[in-house]
């Protein structure tokens, strides 16, 4: 077989749900950029409103990376090798943890990836919010375009980096 | 393609005013994020340990969900109290940034093994 639907989860999780969200986190950064309170120029009402929409989908990406990380992929890829085994490599922590020049894909890559995402799907939530809840305000109030920009640089960086580690560890103790 | 500054502040002015609810998610999306780095950091030195509430994922799954309760029962109170206010977003805007600094630094597997 070509793909284990436990690497099919993998590619969901990594490509489709999480490289949805950072997809989206830079074309809304784009879009602040492009519509920023120093350019003069606001986007339509229409224009506000995809925005949000935007966001919103977002955030459901990066919740469904979350949920599908934790609770499918991730028990995976810490399931103990049984008693005896000595070919580890369908058992990704045990090799990672394993060899001391791979064990920072754990102790670092993989400890980061268990939480920090959670942290990008909140952030995610409160752009999402803030913007569908009145979406040409975004573009009025400096206050609030602000702040949302800033989450979204915090959101793309922290998701990027996420992203970076997933593809390191994969790369090295792929889920199969 | 855009669309004058005047005329989408006053559209915008016709629907809602206060920057209340917006202060409250962004408030409460720094808090989400510093309950997190804490729930973290007790487990990583030892202080207390969430239970799995999902076997296979172990602890994580019950320190995440507890943290993501945490961060939505935040959010509950904070849009009740501020949903007709106005707060300011300066003040907003440094407490967030604050507590997201905090709580990605929590996260941070080095910072456990100088906490610790």
């Amino acid at each position: 077989m070509l793909f284990t639907s436990d690497s099919i989860w993998t590619m969901a999780h990594g490509i489709a749900l999480g490289g949805g969200g950072m997809l989206g986190l830079a074309a809304v950064l784009f879009y602040l950029w492009s519509w920023s309170v120093g350019s003069g120029v606001r986007p339509t009402e229409r224009q506000a409103t995809m925005f949000a929409g935007l966001n919103v989908a977002i955030a459901a990406l990066l919740w469904a990376t979350v949920i599908v990380g934790t609770f499918v992929v991730f028990p995976i890829y810490r399931l103990p090798p049984p008693e005896g085994v000595v070919d580890l490599a369908q058992h990704p922590r045990a090799f990672l943890v394993g060899d001391p020049e791979l064990a920072w894909l754990h102790t670092f890559a993989m400890e980061s990836k268990e939480h920090v995402p959670w942290i990008t799907a909140m952030l995610a939530s409160a752009i999402a919010f803030v913007t569908l809840r009145n979406p040409p305000q975004v573009f009025a109030d400096r206050g609030r375009f602000r702040m949302i920009a800033a989450l979204t640089v915090i959101c793309f960086v922290l998701v990027s980096e996420m992203a970076l580690l997933g593809v390191f560890v994969n790369k090295v103790a792929p889920v199969q | 393609m855009g669309t004058k500054v005047e005329d989408l502040a006053s559209r915008a002015g016709t629907r809602e005013d206060v920057n209340g609810p917006a202060m409250a998610a962004f408030v409460a999306a720094g808090l989400g994020t510093f309950y997190v780095g804490v729930i973290v950091l007790l487990n990583e030195i030892g202080v207390y340990a969430a239970p799995a509430i999902h076997p296979g994922a172990g602890g994580v799954s019950g320190r995440m969900i507890f943290a993501t309760i945490a961060w939505l029962g935040t959010w509950f109170v904070l849009h009740q109290l501020w949903r007709r206010r106005d707060i300011g977003p300066a003040r907003v805007y440094r407490a967030s940034i604050a507590l997201i600094a905090a709580g990605v630094i929590m996260t941070f597997p080095p910072f456990w093994a100088l906490v610790s």
